[in-house]
């Protein structure tokens, strides 16, 4: 479940953008409509304790309005506007739902009620009236709340067109992919428990909790199932690598590459295999493959360094690191290039250069 | 400075031994032989304080020179949890002694702790690790035993007894983890270098690792600084750590090993630390060291990463005449092959070696590179187990307990073979030697709360020549010497490996040679060299009187 205090936050950041827009609505709603004298007053002595942050106050007054004008459905949003100011969400949910008796079609309460009933948790019915509002970020996040993955993403993503990079909607998209995910492979688990999918499904599962034997075992089973499903082997093959054992990992890397020629990774993969063992040699030529491929990938780059240097081969070496220095530039791979372009030149006598890129690993290192 | 070529003088052939021309692979019985009952008690708490994961040393030395190696063992102490203030460790109560097994002429061991002097380890001294050297050249080596709490010198009387000689001697230090004597100033006297881990006591202690109580890494506490002691030659030493540069450099130490490493005479310093970069100090030759492992390239892993440095050697695994260092480290990292290019740099070999390969998810601490199969090539031996005891808790792929490493070498190449064991254990302390005078290199292990582990070995079939260094002008077992036998070399030395002290003869493995060709570079500088020297004997070199 996502943590209330999370919602709230959210909700607080977004009420804060839209209160504006209601009240120039409402501001219209009642330029529209004759209100009596004396709920006009009370209704501009409420807007300027808001004006002046005094939520209390201007709850007062707004209940004046809605009991002089007990028709005026913009009393009643505005009510429940001033109660959410005051973060009372419960206390809101009587005047907007009464607002939308009057007025069905009255945007501003669908909007207002929405978040409120999100506010508190009630997500299920805040979904129809964030969608009525067009609250796509909001709708998402109760969509998210009420298991509706692939709607909350599409609206999640819809907002962050808007809203790029917002942290909140980023949280709820990613949040919503993974359960999606989840959701998917719970049915895969259900409805095929014996598929070939189903085991790889269950073996990464068991590769994120480091639990190797048991993902070792699921991945030879979807194998034995179906040997020609794309990545299997490469997956297979990265949990042998986890538990260094390096030949077994060359066997299923290479016959990823058999199978995916045109996979940059696997034969990224089957090179480091290959370097793991000091087959520098063996190594050079998939990762340069691998380069080509995908060119200037940087962990390519410096295991192509590696190879090359522990292959005689120091110019390629030189080029390879100073390559990714060129993609890379304060990351740890790139300390890590620094600090080989530091050894190769110091065994090649060249001190001045050596002592510039120990320089710089070491900058980094801090 | 050479000092001149000498010819097959000064030498006496002990003994000689049979042994089959053919090289294989060796055999390995393991087991604790009669008349051992040691359990090393580490004392596990809930409490998690980090010496509990760190005992214990073992070393072989011939104590009463009867031509048979005897085992004494470093125990660690009962913890109480928490600590008490001052914690006593018990140590007075027999479980917890350290232990002094001397060696039967039929391959048992008979425990001469009491009768030896050993059993007082002191009050609130939780053993660690020991040294072994004869620091007053009387001939017969004397004991440094470290510990959480204060070290020990035992000097060893030449009738079977030791006495505690600590405060004479003035080498008390402070919380220390491994020891070595090394003569860094070729004054004939040998000098002790103590590792030290940290500024930690129990009540500056951690508890580490979330939902899972486990033990903290050194970075969670200040480093501090190792200790050299220089011997004035009257029995006493002196703390010269701050003149000689030692002290300027804090760390984690752990394990330490001497060499001379770039051909210069003086015997140098690796220390392996915990958790960062590792040091090698450079002897400058006046008294004084430099600390150049960066500048070297012998800090830093392949990648620049740094290392949890347990253990440590420091010999010559390729047979170019340049030790090198093989460093002991924490799953994830690999153990690290620093190879010596020569011009005092480094270049860390572990993809080449095989060694990556074989330490990809193991956590390394004594480690030795011996010849066990006598074909020529030294091999490896890890004692392995991981630091932390709930470490499947953390990442199921790894394990507190792990067999050891046995790596053949085969021409620069490292390759797994059988120690003779599937067990597994939570191994630290190694030690090599020839235990039963066979001419193969058996191998002694501490276990944490387990017994010793002995891994007799039963011979690859090649021929061997073990050699005792009899120094004159040198220090009277010659350690700081370069040996070099049909191409092969070794320094003489006790250290390395981690808290242990191994035998003091080397041991070289020769193939189908019969005979061999040897050369000494002495600490005092004479260069002796013998010729036709008949393979399968043990042999002492006395180094020549006048120069």
């Amino acid at each position: 479940m996502i943590p209330v205090a999370m919602i709230g936050l959210v909700m607080i950041h977004t009420v804060a953008i839209r209160m504006v827009t209601i009240r120039a609505v409402l501001t219209f709603a009642l330029a529209l409509q004759t209100i009596s004298p004396d709920a006009t007053q009370h209704w501009n002595a409420a807007r300027h304790a808001e004006e002046q942050k005094q939520f209390a106050l201007a709850v007062s007054e707004y209940r004046k309005v809605t009991e002089l004008e007990p028709a005026f459905a913009a009393g009643f949003v505005s009510l429940g506007q001033a109660f959410m100011e005051q973060r009372d969400y419960a206390s809101a949910l009587v005047p907007l739902r009464r607002a939308l008796e009057l007025d069905s079609g009255l945007l501003p309460a669908h909007q207002l009620l929405g978040y409120a009933l999100l506010a508190q948790g009630y997500a299920a019915e805040a979904v129809p009236h964030l969608d009525r509002a067009h609250e796509q970020g909001a709708l998402g996040i109760a969509q998210v709340e009420t298991g509706q993955f692939a709607e909350a993403i599409q609206n999640l993503q819809a907002e962050l067109q808007k809203r790029p990079n917002d942290p909140d909607l980023l949280y709820y998209l990613g949040r919503a992919s993974g359960l999606l995910s989840k959701q998917s492979v719970d049915t895969l688990l259900a409805a095929y428990p014996d598929s070939a999918r189903a085991h790889q499904s269950m073996a990464e599962n068991y590769f994120v909790l480091r639990q190797m034997a048991e993902a070792e075992k699921e991945y030879e089973q979807a194998l034995t199932l179906r040997s020609d499903i794309p990545d299997l082997r490469l997956e297979l093959g990265q949990v042998f690598a986890m538990t260094s054992r390096w030949p077994q990992a060359e066997e299923q890397f290479r016959a990823e590459v058999k199978l995916q020629p045109g996979n940059a990774e696997a034969a990224y993969r089957l090179g480091d295999a290959l370097l793991q063992q000091g087959k520098a040699h063996e190594a050079r030529a998939e990762l340069e493959r691998s380069n080509k491929l995908q060119p200037q990938m940087p962990e390519t780059l410096y295991a192509l360094g590696k190879a090359a240097a522990i292959d005689g081969d120091d110019s390629t070496a030189e080029k390879s690191w100073t390559s990714l220095l060129t993609v890379e530039k304060d990351t740890p791979l790139a300390a890590q290039a620094h600090f080989s372009l530091a050894s190769l030149y110091r065994k090649q006598g060249k001190t001045a250069e050596a002592a510039a890129h120990m320089h710089e690993f070491q900058r980094l290192q801090k | 400075m050479l000092g001149r070529f000498l010819q097959s003088v000064c030498t006496v052939a002990v003994a000689m031994v049979a042994a089959a021309a053919s090289s294989g692979p060796p055999q390995f019985d393991v087991t604790t032989p009669r008349g051992i009952d040691f359990t090393l008690q580490n004392s596990p708490t809930s409490q998690k304080y980090l010496i509990e994961t760190m005992p214990g040393g073992v070393a072989l030395l011939d104590y009463n020179n009867d031509g048979l190696l005897d085992i004494f063992v470093v125990n660690g102490g009962h913890i109480g949890s928490p600590m008490t203030s001052p914690e006593t460790f018990d140590r007075h109560d027999p479980r917890y002694w350290n232990r002094l097994y001397r060696q039967n002429r039929d391959g048992t061991f008979t425990d001469v702790t009491e009768q030896a002097g050993l059993a007082n380890a002191g009050d609130g001294n939780y053993g660690m690790g020991v040294a072994v050297g004869d620091y007053d050249n009387d001939g017969y080596p004397d004991l440094y035993v470290t510990s959480y709490g204060r070290n020990i010198l035992y000097h060893n009387n030449g009738n079977g007894t030791f006495t505690d000689v600590t405060a004479k001697a003035g080498v008390a230090g402070g919380w220390s983890v491994s020891a070595g004597f090394f003569d860094y100033d070729n004054d004939g006297k040998l000098d002790l270098f103590v590792t030290r881990y940290m500024e930690w006591d129990a009540q500056h202690s951690k508890d580490c690792g979330g939902n899972f109580h486990t033990y903290c890494p050194p970075g969670e506490f200040p480093r501090t600084t190792n200790i050299l002691y220089h011997n004035r030659g009257d029995g006493t030493f002196e703390d010269v750590s701050q003149r000689s540069g030692i002290a300027a450099k804090k760390g984690h130490g752990l394990g330490v090993a001497f060499a001379d490493y770039d051909g210069d005479g003086l015997t140098d310093i690796y220390v392996a630390n915990d958790g960062m970069q590792q040091y090698l100090f450079h002897n400058n030759g006046n008294g004084t060291f430099t600390e150049v492992a960066m500048e070297a390239g012998a800090a830093l892993n392949v990648d620049g990463g740094p290392l949890s440095g347990m253990g440590v050697v420091f010999q010559d695994y390729d047979n170019d005449g340049l030790p090198d260092v093989i460093v002991t480290t924490l799953p994830r990292q690999t153990y690290a092959v620093f190879h010596n290019e020569g011009h005092g740099a480094f270049t860390d070999r572990g993809l080449q070696t095989g060694v990556t390969m074989l330490s990809g998810v193991t956590a390394g601490w004594g480690v030795g590179l011996e010849d066990f199969d006598n074909d020529g090539q030294k091999d490896l031996f890890v004692a392995q187990g991981h630091v932390l005891d709930n470490v499947e808790k953390i990442d199921p792929s790894l394990h507190y307990l792990e067999p050891p490493l046995l790596a053949l070498n085969h021409g620069d190449r490292f390759e797994p073979a059988d120690p003779g064991t599937h067990a597994v254990w939570a191994a630290r302390g190694a030690a090599f030697g020839d235990l039963n005078n066979d001419g193969s290199v058996d191998v002694v292990t501490t276990v944490l709360g387990g017994p010793v582990q002995v891994f007799m070995n039963r011979g690859g079939g090649g021929h061997w020549l073990t050699i005792t260094l009899r120094g004159t002008r040198s220090n009277r077992d010659g350690l700081g010497a370069r040996v070099q036998v049909n191409g092969q070399t070794r320094f003489a030395t006790t250290a390395g490996s981690y808290e242990s002290a191994n035998d003091k003869r080397l041991h070289f493995g020769l193939g189908p040679a019969k005979t061999a060709k040897i050369e000494v570079l002495w600490p005092s500088g004479t260069h002796q060299v013998l010729n036709d020297v008949p393979a399968n004997q043990f042999l002492e070199i006395r180094e020549p009187e006048r120069p």
